[in-house]
């Protein structure tokens, strides 16, 4: 187990980087992350999909499927993958503070 | 030395029915896990007693040519476990050890197996090669679950079967979640035929009872749509079952406990349903573990086993296809074609969908692993992950180009991206084949 430090805050992440604790998520944490991630400027429309999957998970304690989220949304998956470069399920469901999708993915 | 994966701590194991072993006594737990796997799995020691070294398996083997690591070569990776087993189970090596390869157990033993254990695909493409049989997939099943018992296992796999455990899948999927996507699939074939077809889940009184990959409910969407298309086809009365939403069966790549535990989920959620029939999803090692090792498991099953690619060819008649105009070739998953007997059934259903077929070099028993089999699935593990499919990548760069590839296994699905990419690929499509049988059949 490690940590990030966010503004003087040590927040504990797992060994690929995801939030160990989904319920300490927060808006500097999503700062922090999207620096790791690779994503440059955090838009509008990374702030849908961001809120998007945090709504689901709440609600289903999982990830959607990926092809709802771009439905949902109404995002096509090159969007996504050009917002969150290392993708759906890793660069966009850690920002949003989501365990890692485990399993054949 | 360093280990090239995340390993489980004791909270991990904790989470998945594991206990970790105190260090100063792993020696011992490892000797008494050999001892006891040997006693009820003999075949392990004709494995380990009749190798000659004669390095057959070597080039047969696309770990050692993808890494070039000594270590990765067959023998040599079933010599790790050899030299253990030699210095404590035979005279030989209890008297004079060091002149016939035995070799003591020290500080490094544990990290050698487990680092080089898991850069075996369990593929079993040297069995092929091997003038004896040998199996080494046999050798890294055991050792991996020798292992596991005493704690020593990665990270990932102990994420995983905490999720079985959980929720019956690998994913995590808890079932509101499972209706919720089978409901959204539903709608989106709805869209694109105009048809009612149902996705059952839990349905009392269903003949079929069919074990996706848990993978189809979150990247993989066209395969279970592909097979909920073929059900209505033909008029199938059945469901899948919210309590094991998992083909997978990862007991098999790291716990034979596991493997048998997860075995039983399938039993009683048959039983549950009243299913004469289970019908297994795309999912490879999964497939294997479902054939051959049900009854060994847990006894003789009152239902019959089948897989999809089977059920599929069966009805293959029966079915309206309208070809697509596509050129296509299959990737045979290791456990299909050497595991599993589905070898022609999923090139017959692909002759039938699109209207030009090839074979990649060489196909069949003799296929190249993705280089993600045996569940090699870890972050960590990536740049080792590329080195492993690199066989696979040539063979695939011959058949360019192509409209899509078919790669009817959720471990190939995942890995097979990533090995595209990593080869400058990145733009082939790819999928199941029930994922082409959705898009080619024709629904009244």
């Amino acid at each position: 187990m490690s940590s990030i430090d966010v503004k003087g805050q040590q927040i504990e992440v797992d060994e690929d980087g995801f939030l160990v604790d989904p319920d300490v998520w927060n808006q500097d944490i999503v700062e922090a992350f999207a620096k790791l991630e690779d994503v440059t400027e955090l838009t509008e429309d990374h702030w849908k999909v961001i809120n998007y999957l945090r709504d689901y998970y709440k609600q289903f304690g999982i990830a959607p499927m990926i092809r709802k989220l771009c439905k949902d949304t109404g995002f096509s998956l090159k969007q996504i993958y050009d917002m969150f470069p290392s993708g759906p399920a890793k660069g966009a469901c850690k920002l949003a503070g989501l365990p890692k999708p485990t399993g054949c993915v | 030395m360093k280990i090239p994966l995340h390993m489980a701590k004791e909270k991990d194991l904790q989470s998945a029915g594991l206990v970790a072993v105190p260090e100063k006594e792993q020696q011992q737990a490892l000797l008494k896990g050999i001892d006891e796997y040997r006693h009820w799995a003999r075949s392990i020691m004709v494995m380990l007693e009749t190798c000659t070294k004669c390095g057959a398996c070597a080039n047969a083997c696309h770990s050692y040519l993808g890494t070039g690591d000594f270590n990765n070569i067959p023998a040599a990776r079933a010599d790790l476990f050899r030299k253990i087993y030699k210095r404590y189970f035979t005279w030989t090596g209890k008297t004079i050890g060091r002149y016939i390869g035995a070799e003591d157990y020290d500080a490094e033993t544990l990290a050698k197996w487990v680092t080089y254990f898991y850069q075996c695909n369990e593929c079993r493409r040297c069995a092929v090669y091997c003038p004896f049989g040998i199996d080494t997939a046999e050798i890294t099943i055991a050792a991996r679950s020798i292992m596991s018992a005493i704690g020593v296992v990665p990270r990932f796999m102990t994420g995983v079967a905490a999720n079985m455990i959980k929720t019956g899948n690998n994913m995590g999927i808890p079932k509101p979640a499972t209706i919720d996507c089978c409901e959204f699939m539903e709608d989106e074939m709805r869209e694109e035929t105009g048809l009612e077809i149902k996705i059952p889940v839990d349905k009392p009184d269903s003949d079929i009872l069919y074990i996706p990959s848990s993978a189809d409910f979150f990247s993989n969407v066209d395969t279970m749509i592909g097979v909920a298309k073929f059900f209505h086809a033909i008029g199938a009365n059945w469901t899948i079952p919210s309590t094991v939403l998992e083909a997978a069966n990862f007991g098999l790549l790291f716990n034979n406990d596991a493997m048998k535990e997860q075995n039983q989920r399938m039993r009683d959620a048959a039983k549950m349903v009243g299913a004469k029939l289970v019908v297994q999803g795309e999912c490879g090692h999964g497939w294997r573990a479902a054939k051959m090792y049900t009854e060994g498991s847990n006894g003789p099953a009152p239902f019959g086993i089948v897989h999809i690619l089977d059920y599929a060819y069966q009805h293959l008649g029966k079915l309206k296809f309208e070809k697509l105009p596509w050129r296509v070739s299959l990737h045979d998953p290791c456990n299909y074609a050497r595991a599993g007997d589905i070898i022609e059934q999923p090139r017959e259903i692909l002759k039938a969908c699109v209207t030009e077929f090839v074979e990649m070099t060489p196909n069949r028993e003799r296929n190249f692993c993705c280089g993600g089999g045996s569940g090699i699935l870890m972050d960590e593990m990536m740049d080792i992950r590329m080195q492993l499919g690199k066989k696979k990548a040539e063979q695939v760069k011959e058949l360019l180009p192509l409209d899509f590839l078919a790669t009817p296994c959720s471990i190939c699905k995942a890995q097979m991206p990533h090995v595209m990419k990593h080869y400058g690929m990145e733009d082939l499509k790819m999928g199941g084949v029930m994922d082409v049988v959705g898009k080619a059949i024709v629904l009244a």
